[in-house]
């Protein structure tokens, strides 16, 4: 075949004839893995705080076990979890209303607030002594393609080892002591793809991908017996 | 055209095997069928049609571009979408197009393993199946660019428990563009002269008339391989994995042929580039079991080949006669010479390998192996000819006392003329290997190891012809006996007892033994010392040494002082010495080895000069060096460099005196984004090899170098230089949703082979030694190639890839110089007109359609 070919010619005018297209980037997607330090100014939503504390509780203490108690997280989380509730706006979730009017600047106060309140302990619970779900906390289950949580939460499960090195480790948090309901439905959550925003979101998808819903109860318990 | 269709149906058959079969079993993946599949279309294996994955390599790392080793690699391919049907999840690509090329497009160098030569392609096919549930996945992999350059595979199994593959392949191997044959019957194993010619009657005028009417032919092999293959989990710990490859290899290649010299006697002898057929095939099995414990590890397995010629022997004819040296005399008119084709042949090879783990963080592993090569093919009659050959002193062809060096071909054109009817030759191989490895601290580790390996040939060849009791084979298919009387290659006590000739094969068992030891010791945080020593005793039978030691010891130093500089350097020294060097093992191989023989007044001639040193069992010392050094200034850049040399000294007078090399690199990447990437390379080695040796002034027995035979006057001496460069360059970068890339690369070979001599009696042709020249022509080869592509998106799921590859070389081998004009040079007639410059260009329109 040579370039005198009909063929290369219906090819060129295929190509000049081609339109220039052009495509968005895909929406909403939050690349959290090299992010800085957060800043915010906590009294400046010290007089604000009356739509958080009623699931939050003021000091960040959850007093409705379907909620995070969110004191002494680190200001980081709480504040892409903030714009994550902005990006995702799904109606179904009552943060939604909350955050859609708020700008950067209030997203950064409040998470400064809460980020310096003390963490309490939560109200006890039934002692949870199960080895097999310590050991998937610690190293995992290889059979069932489970990776160990302790290596992002930390083997305490007091937040990454190197959450005070660099911001972007500050984006995995604490897991001690919060509410067993809350973790349970967010490890499903993950498990079933669900508001899949950020890059954090993604390993978490890739984590709790196999865990049953048996196993994402018995270790959230585990968890909110563990004292903060 | 319904063969063909036919032998494709035929060759589908273990690919539809393959996808059709049920395997409720378990497999691993660790073993393959065959290489990697792909094509020069996508020599870069798509990257550069693909875009890159912004989301990069992790999502616990941001930027994460070096490999563990410290350089940077290319950011994953953006995966395709998936889709879901049913239980499973489907990705996958089809990139069809058109390409069309230009210039010297059917240059034999721009279309090696390659079939450009297409209009419509199947770019790539590539689609894969996976079930989340239970980890079972299948893949199909496919592209076409001709009926002789195309591959197909499928694989499908399940994680961890199962593997079944099955492929085709071909691949074509242009070897000449512009051959012309005398001979019709290319391809098979018959050449005829065309006609006008006439066997042993034609003129060189007429041959050159005939080869210059004779239209231009492209040579080439195609090679088609078909595989099938499967792996499995017996239990968690044991694996059984099996695999079976066939490839056919079909075509026509450049070979010799030979009816004597021809450069001594002018219209006399025949030396003829015939067309040879390849027509073969190879099929290879692998099979076995492996363990994989906490403790012990365990492989067991069994390697065969087994090759097959659809031919025993091709044949030519020869346009010309022969002419006797002997005024009076007559030659006999022989018209047809052969070759015998590689013998069918099988391979058996069984392994054992037992590896434990021991204290010390160590670990012990042997092995032990057993292997048959064995050939039992139909041997050749020696001589294909009909009445007589030879010469007939008293000027007949009648056989008869009067005519003592005529013969009569039916005394030697049938195997019976032959010791046996076939070759019935095996070689049995053995090996055991031990190594150790210890880690005493987390600083030391400590290697240890022995190899012994025997090859032990189990037969040779006596060449006897029981119907004349004559031993050795006819020479020059007759030629020979049929211009110089009496030089027709075979010895009898009777009429012929001071010939010398090769009567029996050569067995070269060789025995080799080596053992290691070394440790490797980390010196600090920054730097790692490592030593190696090696001994290596070579003892082979019927060599000009029955032993040859060989010593070396090896130092590595590796330093890591600063974050962004990696630092290696090698040191090796070798020496290698021997036992009592004989110049001349082989003489139970020629008829002097054999009762009756009787020498000449003058004696035996020898065999060689004795001062003359093969290079692999000769002393020598070795001296090589290795520096590499990885800088990374950036975390995004990385730029490479390494020295290398290496050179040796050989004590030798004649033979080879010194090969040494010395090359060194240059590469620089850059990376600033997943969007967009660049990098240059250049490379320079250059090498020189230093050979000495004598020509014989008189055929004596004298081995002596400076003795009657070997008079220093004939020393002579070579020198070949070679230069290489290798430049290259790339560039890749997206502007919003179009890709663009970009390449060029570069390569100059330059070789000069230079020689001196004592004096022109160092010659085989004295005159030549009063031209004043001391070389020949440079060698060279100047190829560059660009190619450059830009890719539009056409829709979320296509994009459209429109690129062109352009190549031009500069080629220069004075092995060829005028075979633009003429090939037929009195009674040499040459096919291939050798690698020509060229300038070819190839552009391309792919759609490429996610799945």
């Amino acid at each position: 075949m040579n370039l005198r070919s009909p063929c290369l010619a219906r090819i060129a005018a295929l190509l000049l004839a081609m339109p220039a297209v052009a495509f968005a980037l895909p929406p909403g997607f939050l690349d959290l893995r090299d992010t800085g330090p957060v800043h915010g100014n906590a009294d400046a939503v010290r007089d604000r705080l009356e739509a958080c504390s009623a699931c939050h509780g003021r000091d960040g203490v959850s007093p409705v076990p379907i909620f995070p108690s969110i004191g002494g997280m680190p200001v980081e989380y709480l504040y892409w979890q903030l714009v994550e509730f902005q990006r995702e706006a799904d109606p179904e979730s009552p943060m939604t209303a909350l955050v859609m009017t708020l700008g950067d600047q209030d997203l950064r106060d409040y998470a400064t607030w809460y980020a310096a309140q003390k963490p309490v302990a939560p109200a006890a619970v039934d002692a949870v002594a199960d080895e097999r779900i310590a050991r998937i906390f610690r190293e995992g289950d290889v059979a069932a393609g489970i990776p160990p949580c302790s290596g992002c939460h930390g083997a305490d499960a007091g937040g990454h080892p190197l959450a005070t090195s660099e911001p972007r480790y500050r984006l995995y948090p604490p897991l001690r002591g919060q509410h067993a309901a809350y973790l349970a439905q967010r490890l499903k959550d993950f498990r079933d793809g669900k508001n899949l925003v950020t890059s954090n979101d993604r390993i978490m998808h890739g984590v709790a991908e196999h865990i049953s819903d048996e196993d994402a109860q018995a270790l959230a318990d585990w968890l909110q017996a563990m004292a903060r | 055209m319904r063969d063909r269709r036919l032998h494709r149906t035929l060759r589908l058959l273990p690919l539809a095997t393959a996808v059709a079969a049920a395997m409720p079993v378990q497999a691993d993946s660790g073993v393959g069928v065959d290489t990697w599949r792909a094509n020069r279309l996508h020599p870069d294996a798509g990257v550069s049609i693909s875009a890159p994955d912004e989301r990069g390599t992790s999502w616990l790392a941001p930027g994460q571009r070096r490999a563990p080793t410290g350089n940077l690699y290319q950011c994953p391919l953006e995966p395709a979408p998936p889709r879901e049907r049913g239980d499973w999840i489907g990705h996958g690509v089809l990139e069809v197009g058109a390409i069309a090329t230009s210039g010297d497009d059917h240059d034999a160098q721009w279309n090696r393993y390659v079939d450009w030569d297409s209009g419509l392609i199947l770019g790539l096919l590539d689609y894969t199946l996976e079930r989340p549930d239970d980890g079972s996945y299948a893949n199909v992999r496919a592209s076409r660019i001709s009926d002789d350059d195309e591959y197909y595979q499928a694989v499908f199994g399940r994680a961890g428990s199962f593997k079944v593959q099955a492929f085709l392949r071909d691949v074509p191997n242009v070897l000449s563009d512009d051959a012309k044959s005398i001979w019709n019957g290319v391809g098979g194993n018959e050449l005829t002269l065309v006609a006008p010619l006439v066997p042993a009657g034609s003129t060189r005028a007429e041959v050159a008339a005939a080869h210059a009417a004779a239209p231009t032919r492209t040579l080439s092999v195609t090679r088609e391989k078909q595989g099938i293959g499967f792996s499995m989990y017996l239990t968690p710990r044991w694996t059984l994995y099996a695999n079976a490859t066939n490839e056919d290899r079909k075509g026509a290649r450049a070979f010799g042929g030979t009816f004597f010299f021809n450069f001594p006697f002018p219209d006399n002898g025949g030396i003829f580039e015939t067309l040879r057929p390849i027509d073969d095939s190879t099929v290879n099995l692998n099979g076995g079991l492996r363990f994989a414990g906490p403790v012990w590890r365990m492989d067991f397995g069994y390697v065969g080949s087994f090759y097959r010629d659809a031919y025993t022997r091709f044949t030519y004819e020869t346009p010309y006669a022969l002419y006797p040296v002997v005024p009076g005399a007559v030659s006999a008119p022989l018209t047809i010479g052969q070759f015998a084709t590689e013998p069918d042949n099988d391979y058996h090879n069984l392994k054992a390998t037992f590896t434990r783990k021991l204290p010390l963080n160590g670990e012990l592993s042997l092995t032990a192996s057993g292997g048959r090569m064995r050939q039992d093919d139909d041997l050749i009659a020696p001589i294909e000819c009909q009445g007589v050959f030879g010469i007939g002193l008293e000027g007949s062809l009648a056989l008869g006392p009067q005519n003592p060096f005529l013969f009569d071909c039916a005394d030697w054109n049938t195997p019976d003329a032959l010791s046996r009817r076939s070759a019935d030759m095996q070689i049995d191989t053995t090996l055991f290997d031990g190594r150790i490895v210890l880690q005493p601290s987390g600083d030391l580790t400590v290697r240890g190891g022995v190899r012994w390996n025997r090859e032990d040939y189990r037969d040779t060849y006596l060449a006897f012809n029981p119907r004349t009791g004559q031993y050795g084979y006819v020479s020059e298919n007759g030629a020979q006996g049929s211009v110089v009387p009496g030089e027709i290659g075979f010895w009898d006590p009777f009429g012929n007892a001071s010939n010398v000739t090769r009567v029996r094969s050569l067995a070269l068992d060789l025995e080799t033994t080596e053992a290691t030891f070394a440790a490797d010791w980390k010196l600090g945080t920054h730097d790692t010392l490592g030593a190696t020593y090696t001994f290596n005793r070579f003892e082979p039978t019927h060599r000009e040494r029955r032993e040859v030691d060989a010593h070396s010891l090896k130092l590595t130093w590796v330093n890591r002082a600063l974050d962004w500089l990696t630092f290696r350097a090698n040191y090796t020294y070798l020496t290698q010495d021997g036992d009592r060097y004989n110049h001349d093992p082989y003489e139970h191989t020629f008829s002097m080895s054999l009762p009756g023989f009787i020498a000449l007044p003058g004696g035996v001639l020898a065999h060689t000069v004795d001062a003359l040193r093969k290079y692999d069992v000769s002393s020598r010392d070795q001296n090589k060096l290795d520096l590499m050094a990885t800088l990374a200034p950036r975390a995004d850049m990385t730029l490479s460099a390494s020295l290398r040399g290496e050179w040796n000294d050989y004590d030798a007078v004649l033979g080879r005196r010194g090969y040494d090399t010395l090359g060194f690199t240059l590469q620089w990447e850059w990376q600033p984004s997943p969007r967009t990437s660049t990098s240059v390379y250049y490379g320079y080695d250059r090498s020189s090899l230093g050979i000495a040796n004598i020509n014989d002034l008189e055929n004596g027995d004298d081995p002596t170098l400076g003795g009657a035979t070997y008079p220093l006057e004939g020393r002579w001496w070579v020198d070949d230089e070679q230069r290489n460069h290798n430049a290259g360059a790339t560039f890749r970068h997206a502007f919003g949703r179009v890709r663009f890339d970009a390449g060029w690369n570069s390569l100059y070979s330059r070789g000069i082979t230079s020689y001196r001599f004592a004096s022109p009696v160092a010659l085989a042709y004295f005159s030549d030694g009063a031209l004043g020249i001391d070389r020949f022509p440079p060698m060279s080869w100047r190829v560059n190639s660009f190619d450059i592509g830009i890719t539009f998106p056409l829709h979320e799921r296509a994009s459209l890839r429109l690129f062109d590859y352009y190549e031009r070389a500069s080629i220069r081998d004075w092995h060829y110089d005028g075979f633009d004009r003429v090939r037929v040079i009195d009674h040499r007639v040459y096919a291939d007109g050798g690698p020509e410059s060229y300038d070819a260009n190839m552009v391309g329109l792919l759609l490429r359609v996610t799945l």
